[in-house]
C-alpha cells in the first residue's frame, strides 16, 4: 500500500464528512488566533518600547558623572552604525534683571533629539518641534520664566555671559521623569566654553545612541565591560522601570488570551479527532482484514492529517496576519507615532504550537485505531476493548501543561490557569455523575421526548462526561476572555482615577503648614494628604550591625541601608497600604513600634518582632516591628518603607511632605514656590500622563486580542457542538422513522443539549469566578477583585442556549434528510 | 363490502429517479400495487432491483419522483415529512435487516421508543410485555451489544408490534441471521402478525420466507415482473 497516495485519496473522500473539516477549521482558527495575538502583542510591545525610546531620546544612554566619557564610546557606536548625541546636565544660577533662579540646565548638541521630540513654544504661544538651541540661545521652561519674570526675546545671564531666550521649553525627550527644579536648555558648545564645567562641577555627561536593535545590543555588550567607574548604562527597560507593572500586566493579559485560544482549539481538535477515529474504525478494520499492517495504517493516517494540517496552518497564518493588520490599523494610531514593523516570528511560533496542538490532542484517539480488530468487519457492533487507564490520553494534558509553561512567561500565570482548568475538569466530571444520577431518579415522569433526551445523557455516561468536561473547559476559557478579562481591564483603568495626586511638595516646615493648606484650599486642590518625614540612618538590626545581619552578597540591601532612610508616622493606616501581618499602632505604645513594607521585610530578612535601630541626628531610636504592610507603589501617593508610631515619631526633627491633585495649576504653583522658596515642588503630571497613556494603549490592544480569541473560541466551539449533534443523526433518523414529529425530535435535542450546556455553564461559571480571583491577586496584582457574578450567570444561561442552538443546527440538516437515506447509510 | 374500503395500502405508478455521476438512474419505474387490510405481501427480487426503495416509499420514509401512495386512507404525497411522521407513528411498524436498535438504549428502552413518542404513560409495562411475547423477559436490561443477532431482531420485532400498528414493514428481517435463527424469527413474525391482525409488507430475496406470505410480487430493474399488483 502506498501510504501517501492512499492518504491523499482518503483525505479527498473524507473531507466532505464533518470531522475533518472541523479539525481543519479548529487548527486554522488556532493558528489564526495565535498569529494575530502573537504578532499584535509583539508589535504593541515593540511600538511601546519605541515610544519609550522616544521618551528617553534614544535606545540606549550612558551617563558619566563629573567627567566626559572616553572618546572610544561614541567612536564605537558610529562603528556599529549607530547615531549618537552628547548632552551635559548641570545645575547653576540664572540671572535676569537682578533676579536669580537656581536652574537645572541641559546642554545638547545639534543631533539632539535622536528619538522623540523637543517641543518649544514661540512668543505667540505656538508649539513646534524643533532642534537644539543655536549658539547664544536658550529655551527656558515656564517656571524659570515666572521666577525671573523674563520672556522670549529677553536675555538671561549664566556664568557671566548673556543668552537670548529663543523659546519656552514645553517637553524634551530624555528629560528627568520627575522635574525637581525649573529647567533650561542650551547649546552644548556654549556650555563647554562657558567655564562652568571645570574641575569640581557636578555635571553629568550623557551619550545617547539610537539605531537598529541588534546594533544596540552589540554596542551594549561592547560597552558594559568598558564602562568607567563613574558611568552608568541605561536601557529602555531601565527607563521603563516605572511602567514595569503596567507592561508586565499587559503582557500577562495578552499571553492569557493567546493561551486560552490555543486550549480552546485543542478541545475542538480533540473532539473532532475522536469522532474521526470513531468513523474511521470500520475502514481500518476492513484494511486490516485486507492485509494492511498496523504501521501502514498509522502512517497513512498521519500523512492524511499532515496533508490536512499544512494548508490549514498556512491559511491560519495568513488570516491571523490579516486580522492583526486590521486591528493594528484601528488601534495603531493610539499606540504611538512610529509603528513597529510586522514581526514574523510569532507566525512560525503559532504554526509550531498548532502542530503541538494537533499532535497532542488528535493523536491519542488516532493511535488507538491501531488496536482495531479485523474481526470488526464481521460484527460491526463489536466494541473496541476499552482500557481502564490509557496513558496516551495523558498526552493532551502534557501538551497543555507544556504550552502553559512555555507560553505564559510567568510561572504564576501558568500555575493558576493550570490549576483552575484542572479543577474545572474534575468538578465537571464529578458534578455530571451526580446530576445524571439525579436525573435518573427524578426524570421518570417528565414528558416522553424530553425524558428521552435527558435519559440519553445518562445512557451515554462516558460521552456525556467527556462532553460536559470539554464544554466546561471551553466555556471557562470563554468566560475568562469575555467576562473576566474586560472586568479586570476596567478595574485596571480605574486604578488611576482623575483625582490621582499630580503634585508633591517636599520640605514643608511645620510652621508653614497652616498657610500652605490655606493656599491649596484657595487653589481648589483636592485629594490632599500630608505626612511627616524624618530622615535617619539604619544603624542596627536586632542590636547588631545591619551589614552583619545581612551577611555578604546582597548588594541591593547593603546599598539601601547605607543611604538615608526616610521615616514617617500616622495614627491611621495610609491609603494604598494594606496590613498583611500584625496590628496597626496603639495610641501610645510604651516602646517605639515600626510598620515595615513587605519588600523591605524580605530584602532585610526581617521578622515580626525584630528591632531596628534608627539614628536621627545624634539620637538613636530602637523600635520593634509590630506590623507588615503591602504597599501599592503604583498608586501615586506618598508611601514609606518604614512607618513609626506617632507617639515616638512626633518628637523627631522632621519636615512635611504633601501630595495633592490640582488641575492645570502650574502658574499658581510657581507663585506658591516663589512665596515659600524652601519648598520643593515635584510635578508628576508627565509621568502620570505617561502611565495613563500606556495603560490606555495596553488595555485597548488587550481588548482587541480578547475579542479575537473570543470570536475564534466561539466559532470553534459552535463547530465542535454542531458536529457533536451530528452524532445523533442515526437516532434522530430512527426516531423520525418511528413517527416522531419535529417538535418531539427538537424537544429531545433541546433537553439533552440544554442540560449539557447548563451543566457546563454552571461549572465553568463557578470555576471562572474562583480562577479570576486568584488571577487578579496573584498575576495582575489587583487585590479584592470581585468576579462579575451577573455576567457569569448570564454566560451560564447563554451557554445553555448556545449549546441548544448548536444542537438544533447540527440536527436540522438531518431532520430535513429523508430518514431512509440515513438508515441506509447505517449506524 | 367495498373492495376499496378494505385497502390499507395502495401505490399508483410510483417512480424513483436519482441523479448519479453518470446521469439519471431510474430505480423504480411506475410501480402500482395495493394491499388489503390483514393480508401479507412479499416483495422479492435480486439485489438492486429496487425492493428496499419501494418499501421506503410505501412507508413514507422517502418521496417518490412521481406517482402516489395511500396509506391507511391517507394520501402521502401532499404531506410534508412532519405529517408523514405522524402517519407512521399512528399506523406503521418496522423491522430492519440490520435491526437498527439504538446502541445506547437497553432492550426495554428500545421497545419503549414508539410508545414514548405517543406519550403513553404505561410505556414501560407494555414494553416489558412485548419483550415477554418475543421470549426476552430475561433480557430487559441488556444493551444491543450484549445480545445475539437473533435476540436483537426479537427486540426489533417487539418494538415493531408494541404500539399495535396497522401495517408492518419488514426489510429482509432474516437477512442477517443464520438459517435456524432466521426460521425462528420468521415464525415469530408471522405468528404475531396473525395475533395482532396486522398487515405485513415484507421485502426479501428469500423465496421460502416470501412463500409464507399470502401474495408476492417480483421486482426486476425497478419494474414488477410477476405477481398480482
Amino acid at each position: 500500500m502506498k501510504a501517501g497516495v492512499f492518504a491523499w485519496r482518503s483525505l479527498r473522500r473524507e473531507f466532505r464528512h464533518g470531522e475533518l473539516a472541523t479539525l481543519a477549521v479548529a487548527l486554522l482558527l488556532a493558528v489564526a488566533a495565535l498569529t494575530a495575538v502573537g504578532t499584535l502583542a509583539s508589535r504593541v510591545e515593540n511600538t511601546l518600547l519605541g515610544s519609550a525610546a522616544d521618551l528617553m531620546g534614544g535606545n540606549l544612554g550612558i551617563s558619566a558623572s563629573r567627567s566626559a566619557l572616553p572618546e572610544e564610546f561614541p567612536a564605537q557606536a558610529a562603528a556599529f552604525g549607530l547615531r549618537s548625541s552628547h548632552s551635559i546636565e548641570f545645575a547653576s544660577v540664572l540671572f535676569a534683571d537682578g533676579r536669580s533662579q537656581f536652574t537645572e540646565i541641559r546642554a545638547v548638541d545639534g543631533d539632539f533629539p535622536l528619538r522623540g521630540e523637543l517641543l518649544v513654544a514661540n512668543a505667540q504661544g505656538l508649539q513646534q518641534h524643533i532642534r537644539a538651541p543655536a549658539r547664544g540661545e536658550v529655551y527656558i521652561d515656564h517656571a524659570v520664566g515666572a521666577a525671573l519674570q523674563a520672556g522670549i526675546g529677553d536675555d538671561v545671564q549664566l556664568g557671566g555671559r548673556d543668552y537670548r531666550i529663543a523659546g519656552e521649553l514645553i517637553r524634551a525627550a530624555g528629560g528627568a521623569v520627575v522635574q525637581f527644579a525649573p529647567a533650561m536648555m542650551m547649546n552644548l558648545q556654549d556650555a563647554q566654553s562657558s567655564g562652568l564645567l571645570g574641575v569640581g562641577s557636578r555635571a553629568s555627561y550623557r551619550l545617547m545612541v539610537a539605531g537598529e536593535a541588534d546594533a544596540i545590543e552589540r554596542f551594549s555588550n561592547w560597552a558594559k565591560p568598558r564602562l568607567p567607574d563613574n558611568a552608568r548604562l541605561t536601557t529602555i527597560a531601565d527607563a521603563q522601570a516605572n511602567l514595569r507593572t503596567t507592561l508586565q500586566r499587559g503582557e500577562n493579559f495578552l499571553r492569557m488570551a493567546a493561551l486560552l485560544a490555543v486550549l480552546l482549539a485543542g478541545v475542538a481538535v480533540a473532539l473532532a479527532a475522536q469522532r474521526f477515529a470513531r468513523r474511521k474504525t470500520e475502514e481500518v478494520a476492513l484494511l486490516r482484514c485486507l492485509g494492511a499492517s498496523r504501521n501502514e495504517i498509522l502512517l497513512a493516517l498521519l500523512l492524511e492529517l499532515g496533508m490536512l494540517a499544512l494548508p490549514a496552518f498556512a491559511a491560519g497564518g495568513a488570516i491571523g496576519l490579516a486580522l492583526h493588520q486590521a486591528a493594528f490599523a484601528f488601534a495603531g494610531p493610539m499606540l504611538g507615532t512610529t509603528p513597529a514593523p510586522i514581526p514574523f516570528a510569532p507566525v512560525f511560533a503559532a504554526v509550531a504550537i498548532g502542530l503541538a496542538v494537533l499532535l497532542g490532542f488528535a493523536l491519542p484517539p488516532l493511535l488507538r485505531l491501531r488496536d482495531v480488530e479485523p474481526m470488526r468487519v464481521f460484527r460491526q457492533d463489536m466494541q473496541t476493548r476499552l482500557r481502564r487507564f490509557d496513558a496516551l490520553y495523558l498526552l493532551p494534558l502534557v501538551v497543555s501543561a507544556g504550552l502553559l509553561m512555555t507560553q505564559s512567561n510567568s510561572l504564576t500565570l501558568a500555575l493558576v490557569l493550570a490549576c483552575g482548568l484542572l479543577a474545572v475538569g474534575l468538578l465537571a466530571s464529578l458534578f455530571t455523575l451526580l446530576v445524571l444520577r439525579l436525573l435518573r431518579a427524578v426524570g421518570r415522569n417528565w414528558p416522553g421526548a424530553l425524558r428521552f433526551g435527558l435519559a440519553n445523557l445518562g445512557r451515554r455516561k462516558r460521552l456525556t462526561m467527556i462532553q460536559v468536561t470539554a464544554l466546561a473547559l471551553s466555556l471557562t476559557a470563554l468566560d475568562l476572555l469575555a467576562v473576566v478579562g474586560p472586568s479586570l481591564l476596567e478595574r485596571w483603568r480605574a486604578e488611576l482615577p482623575a483625582d490621582t495626586p499630580n503634585y508633591f511638595v517636599l520640605n514643608l516646615q511645620s510652621d508653614q503648614r497652616a498657610g500652605f493648606e490655606e493656599r491649596l484650599r484657595t487653589l481648589g486642590a483636592d485629594n490632599f494628604s500630608l505626612l511627616p518625614l524624618a530622615a535617619g540612618k539604619l544603624v542596627g538590626i536586632n542590636g547588631k550591625d545591619p551589614a552583619l545581619h545581612l551577611g555578604a552578597g546582597d548588594e541591593e540591601a547593603s546599598r539601601r541601608i547605607e543611604g538615608e532612610v526616610r521615616v514617617s508616622w500616622s495614627s491611621t493606616l495610609p491609603e494604598a497600604n494594606t496590613l498583611i501581618e500584625g496590628t496597626w499602632f496603639e495610641a501610645a505604645p510604651p516602646a517605639a513600634q515600626l510598620s515595615v513594607s513587605r519588600n523591605w521585610m524580605e530584602m532585610l530578612k526581617l521578622r515580626l518582632g525584630d528591632t531596628l535601630t534608627l539614628r536621627f541626628g545624634d539620637r538613636d531610636l530602637r523600635a520593634a516591628i509590630s506590623s507588615v504592610r503591602e504597599v501599592d507603589w503604583d498608586s501615586f501617593r506618598v508611601n514609606f518603607f518604614l512607618m513609626l508610631d506617632p507617639a515616638h515619631g512626633n518628637p523627631l526633627p522632621h519636615s512635611l511632605i504633601s501630595s495633592f491633585h490640582l488641575a492645570d495649576g502650574s502658574s499658581e504653583l510657581a507663585a506658591l514656590s516663589r512665596d515659600m522658596p524652601n519648598l520643593s515642588l515635584v510635578d508628576v503630571n508627565s509621568i502620570l500622563d505617561r502611565v495613563r497613556d500606556v495603560i490606555q494603549k495596553v488595555t485597548t490592544s488587550v481588548s482587541w486580542v480578547l475579542a479575537f480569541s473570543l470570536a475564534a473560541g466561539v466559532m470553534v466551539l459552535l463547530g465542535a457542538l454542531a458536529s457533536t449533534a451530528e452524532e445523533r443523526r442515526f437516532e434522530t433518523a430512527l426516531l423520525r422513522t418511528l413517527g416522531a414529529d419535529r417538535r418531539q425530535v427538537n424537544l429531545a435535542i433541546l433537553g439533552e443539549f440544554g442540560a449539557l450546556g447548563l451543566l457546563a455553564g454552571t461549572i465553568s461559571g463557578l470555576g471562572t469566578a474562583a480562577t479570576s480571583v486568584v488571577l487578579a491577586s496573584e498575576v495582575f496584582n489587583m487585590q479584592g477583585f470581585r468576579p462579575p457574578a451577573f455576567g457569569l450567570a448570564v454566560v451560564a444561561v447563554a451557554s445553555a442556549l448556545m449549546v441548544m442552538l448548536a444542537g438544533l443546527l447540527g440536527t436540522r440538516r438531518i431532520a430535513r434528510t429523508p430518514p431512509m437515506l440515513v438508515l441506509r447509510r447505517g449506524n | 363490502m367495498n373492495a376499496q374500503s378494505s385497502l390499507v395500502l395502495s401505490a399508483d405508478k410510483l417512480s424513483k429517479t436519482v441523479t448519479g455521476p453518470d446521469g439519471s438512474l431510474t430505480i423504480l419505474d411506475e410501480v402500482s400495487l395495493s394491499v388489503e387490510e390483514g393480508s401479507s405481501l412479499a416483495i422479492v427480487g435480486v439485489s438492486g432491483s429496487g425492493k428496499t426503495t419501494l418499501l421506503g416509499l410505501l412507508a413514507g420514509l422517502d418521496r417518490p419522483s412521481s406517482g402516489s401512495v395511500i396509506l391507511g386512507g391517507q394520501k402521502l404525497d401532499p404531506l410534508d415529512e412532519e405529517a408523514r411522521a405522524r402517519v407512521r407513528r399512528r399506523m406503521v411498524g418496522f423491522v430492519f435487516q440490520s435491526f437498527h436498535l439504538l446502541p445506547a438504549l437497553n432492550a426495554e428502552e428500545n421497545v419503549m421508543l414508539p410508545l414514548e413518542l405517543e406519550g403513553l404513560a404505561d410505556a414501560r409495562q407494555r414494553a416489558a410485555q412485548a419483550l415477554a411475547d418475543v421470549g426476552l423477559s430475561a433480557r430487559l436490561h441488556h444493551y444491543p451489544h450484549q445480545l445475539s443477532g437473533g435476540e436483537q431482531q426479537r427486540v426489533a420485532i417487539a418494538r415493531a408490534f408494541v404500539h399495535r400498528p396497522k401495517l408492518l414493514f419488514a426489510d429482509e428481517p432474516t437477512g442477517n441471521l443464520d438459517q435456524r435463527t432466521g426460521a425462528a424469527i420468521s415464525d415469530l413474525l408471522f405468528s404475531l402478525n396473525r395475533e395482532h391482525a396486522t398487515t405485513l409488507v415484507m421485502v426479501s430475496h428469500d423465496q421460502s420466507l416470501a412463500s409464507r406470505c399470502q401474495r408476492s410480487l417480483r421486482l426486476s430493474d425497478g419494474r414488477i415482473v410477476t405477481g398480482d399488483s
